[in-house]
């Protein structure tokens, strides 16, 4: 946690800028220490350990703005570093558009840092044999391939982790992690704010070769903010089952196919839309979503919240980094635009008004065109009947400016509602506005141990090139 | 009185923190202590009116127990937190094995080679650089909307020193700048992106490299606006030479890393000795290209800089090795024990990957051999699968070939191949290698500063992505 003397020193900052010459004035401490274990086939491989603490000064000298930072927290440190950022600070070109944000838009509610729920002080309690018996009672053992698979074959004797059939495992790494953070923000207009979480995780590498040699991967993670409600036994066995499934790829013929996109990796057909809702490059014609405020761009069925105020849930938060106050709200109503993300410079600049700086905790709601709502991806896939369900995304793009995407595809041919067989080396291309235009589905599975909460969707007509 | 090893701690204590390190037994420890000061000017709008500087100061201890780590770090050099660290790190060992101390007689100190120390100019020095970099830019092309600059220096002092008494002092500069321009055509909007990095200090700002950087901001924009995606599919991939060594980056170096192959994951898992590639073709990661980006004087465990063929003739002749994989495989470091900051335990990581001259003669005689097919010379990212191989990067420009000769521009497409067949599959490779100086940085678990380069070379068949 964050100490009396930590805060005092804090507060003491905005004493220094104003004496070093700052009219106005931001300071963030944050503090964090993590602990990890990781493991490599079975045996401990390597213990971490690590404390943080930094300070963020923003200044604003004389109509100029400047960001500093320093992990130098001695305070005749502090009064020097704070005096020579002033002195840069002056160097600049005034920028009347850079200014704290008003008074009566930082939060005012977040004052022990915990009000969230997402602090467990049972991290405060953790010992180093107890992380050491997190990774190495969820390493990979033989049989772990509880579930079937997702091509249907009775995984359990299929192979072994001895190698003695199918496959053989090549090499499996885990690694156990918890962690906590804090953040203490001032500013000279009267901002005082706090946050606290703590995080535990556990993760995992699994490498594993056929019977020819060849290699194949998979990997699975979890995290909560709470002890109790932390799952590393599901990790292992998901990767495994990752792994094996891949086994046996096809090619398959280019051309336009039915897309379901796992919830895992389907974060990343929403990231360039965000991108662009972002009011920086919307104000430097950088963006697919310029002039799209309150226009129905995409189809009726996308419905995007920003649900930063999820108490007890990974990732959220009553204030983003200039101090202003989160709420819960939507970005894109039935396929409308409602809201760029504007900070304080950028609403000076545009003349928008101010917003929280980014998204937060977005979530897509659950949509289907026949109306009757699929939760799941398998429901998704019977759904759809034919199509290309994609598991992971290895690569690519998405230009700012004109939406046009490229990304390398993994996953699986579907057909009539069944899982067929594997595909590698395959490309997925077109165009983000395009191809929220053509959604068929949203589900409603995303897991909350992920900070964007997107879950298994479809789309028609997709362009696959492999 | 200046101490020679820059940070607040008694050299005649560092033998008494390892010992505390190695307490619990263990092979090797090092101690890596830095402190790095991190400056940008911005340019938006017409002004530089924003900037800031960033101190990042701490050690990090490992201690290494055969093949395992143990890993900590202070944010202090106070005595108290120092050795707290390095007790956490000697958690890793459970024997009772005793270390016997070493004197450190063996110092290497670094010169400073800044011919113009970033940390001794003024900000002010540089706006006119940024200014200068728009004016230019908008006096080449009347499309111009927007033009954003950065300037971003970091000077970093290092001291290491280890188990076996050895001390090393380095300083270690790294100078970007990195330009965006927003072109607007009919209202349509267009991107370029151009950016030089190196090692060394001010001095590398030069009127030749701003008219290299406005040069590559405005080159090919007509090209981008007519650009269409070619029909997707499997056909011949010309790579020119320079940027497209992320080729070898991400199709080869990561299959390459020591650590990988240690743990059976890579997909050139025991192929070492065998042919991976034509005859003739020779294929470098190279840590001693003075002012280069990926320049490594030491590496980052103490290992001096080194240039290691990983492919010699066709044929691998080497991971890129840190001490753990070195010793694994019974082989001496590369060199290539890299970590981002003080904060990380250094892992097998690139420096400068290229390709060297082949003798196929010019990019144009390549271009002319390919009957459909497809040129690429812009990049931005790439990744790759370990053990599958499997690998993709993102072509921000390039050409369709058709019976020999350039045509219709492409963009925005991607290239997904796999690694061993495509390093099997360059049949041909020009005499015109390039290294290209542009902020390449690699983030496998943690970023470090690399390169890359290439000479023009025809790869037989990738999967490039299309309508």
């Amino acid at each position: 946690m964050i100490t009396s003397a930590e805060k005092a020193l804090t507060r003491k900052c905005l004493a220094m800028a104003a004496e070093a010459g700052a009219q106005k004035a931001r300071i963030s401490l944050t503090k964090s220490s993590m602990n990890l274990v990781s493991t490599l086939n079975g045996e401990v491989d390597r213990v971490t350990s690590c404390q943080d603490r930094s300070l963020s000064i923003v200044l604003f000298c004389d109509g100029r703005y400047g960001s500093y930072s320093t992990n130098k927290l001695d305070e005749g440190d502090l009064r020097i570093f704070i005096r020579k950022a002033a002195e840069m600070t002056l160097l600049l070109a005034p920028d009347s558009c850079r200014d704290l944000p008003a008074p009566d838009r930082t939060v005012k509610d977040a004052v022990r840092g915990t009000e969230l729920e997402i602090y467990d002080p049972a991290f405060e309690t953790i010992t180093p044999e107890q992380r050491r018996a997190f990774a190495l009672d969820n390493v990979v053992k033989p049989g772990a391939l509880r579930e079937p698979s997702l091509l249907g074959k009775p995984v359990e004797g299929r192979g072994s982790l001895s190698g003695a059939t199918d496959w053989k495992l090549i090499s499996e790494e885990g690694e156990y992690s918890d962690s906590d953070f804090h953040n203490y923000i001032v500013d000279s207009q009267g901002l005082v704010a706090m946050h606290s979480e703590t995080s535990f995780e556990y993760g995992t590498e699994l490498t594993i070769e056929d019977e020819g040699g060849n290699k194949y991967s998979g990997g699975w993670w979890t995290a909560s903010p709470s002890l109790k409600e932390f799952r590393p036994e599901e990790v292992g066995p998901a990767a495994l089952k990752e792994a094996v499934d891949q086994i046996g790829p096809r090619g398959c013929r280019s051309g336009k196919y039915t897309l379901v996109i796992d919830s895992e990796v389907s974060q990343k057909l929403v990231n360039p839309i965000l991108g662009a809702l972002n009011a920086y490059n919307v104000q430097q014609k950088n963006s697919f979503l310029a002039d799209a405020l309150g226009k129905k761009v995409f189809h009726e069925g996308m419905n995007l919240m920003d649900l930063p105020r999820s108490a007890g849930e990974l990732g959220a938060k009553y204030f983003d980094s200039e101090g202003v106050a989160t709420e819960n709200h939507s970005v894109i109503e039935n396929g409308v635009v409602r809201e760029y993300f504007v900070n304080t410079f950028m609403a000076n600049k545009t003349g928008l008004s101010p917003t929280c700086e980014d998204v937060v905790r977005p979530r897509l709601l659950p949509w289907s065109a026949d109306g009757k709502i699929r939760r799941t991806r398998q429901e998704i896939i019977d759904y759809c009947g034919d199509g290309i369900l994609v598991t992971d995304i290895e690569g690519g793009n998405s230009n700012t400016a004109t939406g046009d995407f490229s990304f390398a595809i993994q996953g699986y041919r579907f057909k009539k509602g069944k899982v067929a067989f594997p595909v590698r080396e395959m490309l997925i291309t077109g165009n983000i506005v395009t191809l929220w235009q053509n959604l068929i589905a949203a589900g409603d599975d995303a897991r909350l141990c992920r900070t964007k909460l997107i879950p298994t969707l479809a789309f028609k007509d997709v362009d696959f090139s492999g | 009185m200046i101490n020679p090893l820059h940070f607040d701690i008694d050299p005649a204590r560092l033998p008494e923190l390892v010992a505390v390190a190695l307490r619990s037994g263990g092979d090797w420890c090092d101690l890596f202590f830095e402190d790095t000061v991190y400056t940008t000017l911005l340019l938006r709008d017409g002004e530089v009116s924003s900037g800031g500087s960033h101190v990042d100061y701490g050690c990090g201890i490992r201690v290494l127990c055969g093949e395992k780590t143990g890993y900590a770090y202070s944010e202090s050099t106070e005595w108290g937190n120092l050795v707290n660290a390095a007790k956490a790190a000697s958690a890793i060992a459970n024997s009772n094995s005793s270390y016997l101390q070493k004197d450190s007689h063996n110092a290497v100190m670094a010169v400073n080679s800044m011919k113009k120390d970033w940390r001794e100019s003024s900000a002010s020095e540089f706006v006119p650089v940024l200014q200068a970099i728009e004016s230019r830019i908008r006096a080449k092309d009347t499309r111009v909307h927007k033009v954003m600059a950065s300037l971003a220096w970091q000077v970093s002092e290092i001291l290491m020193y280890n188990s076996l008494g050895e001390t090393i002092r380095d300083t270690r500069p790294i100078g970007s700048i990195v330009v965006t321009t927003v072109f607007v055509k009919d209202g349509k909007s267009e991107i370029s992106n151009a950016s030089r990095s190196f090692s060394v200090g001010a001095e590398m700002i030069t009127d030749s490299l701003l008219d290299g950087l406005v040069e590559q901001a405005v080159r090919g924009i007509d090209e981008r606006f007519e650009a269409r995606r070619p029909k997707g599919g499997k056909m011949p991939v010309v790579m020119g030479a320079g940027a497209s060594g992320i080729l070898l980056h991400e199709a080869m170096g990561h299959a390459f890393e020591a650590d990988f192959n240690r743990k059976g994951q890579s997909i050139f898992s025991g192929m070492m000795g065998k042919p991976v590639a034509r005859k003739g073709i020779n294929i470098v990661d190279d840590g001693t290209i003075a002012g280069n980006r990926g320049f490594c004087r030491w590496d980052d465990e103490g290992t001096p800089g080194q240039k290691t063929y990983m492919v010699e003739d066709g044929i691998l002749r080497s991971y890129l090795h840190d001490r753990i994989s070195a010793k694994f495989f019974g082989v001496a470091p590369t060199g290539n024990g890299r970590r981002e900051s003080f904060r990380y335990n250094p892992i097998p990581r690139m420096r400068c990957t290229y390709m060297e001259s082949g003798a196929d003669g010019t990019l144009e005689d390549i271009i002319a051999s390919v009957k459909k097919g497809i040129f690429v010379d812009q990049f931005s990212n790439g990744q790759v699968k370990i053990g599958e191989g499997d690998f993709t990067f993102y072509v921000k420009s390039g050409r369709l070939i058709e019976n020999g000769r350039l045509t219709m521009p492409v963009k925005d497409i991607n290239i997904v191949g796999n690694g061993p067949r495509a390093l099997a599959d360059i049949v041909a490779v020009a005499g015109d290698l390039r290294i290209d100086d542009g902020t390449w940085t690699c983030g496998k678990e943690q970023s470090v500063p690399v390169s890359c380069g290439i000479p023009s070379v025809l790869v037989k068949q990738l999967t490039v992505g299309g309508e």
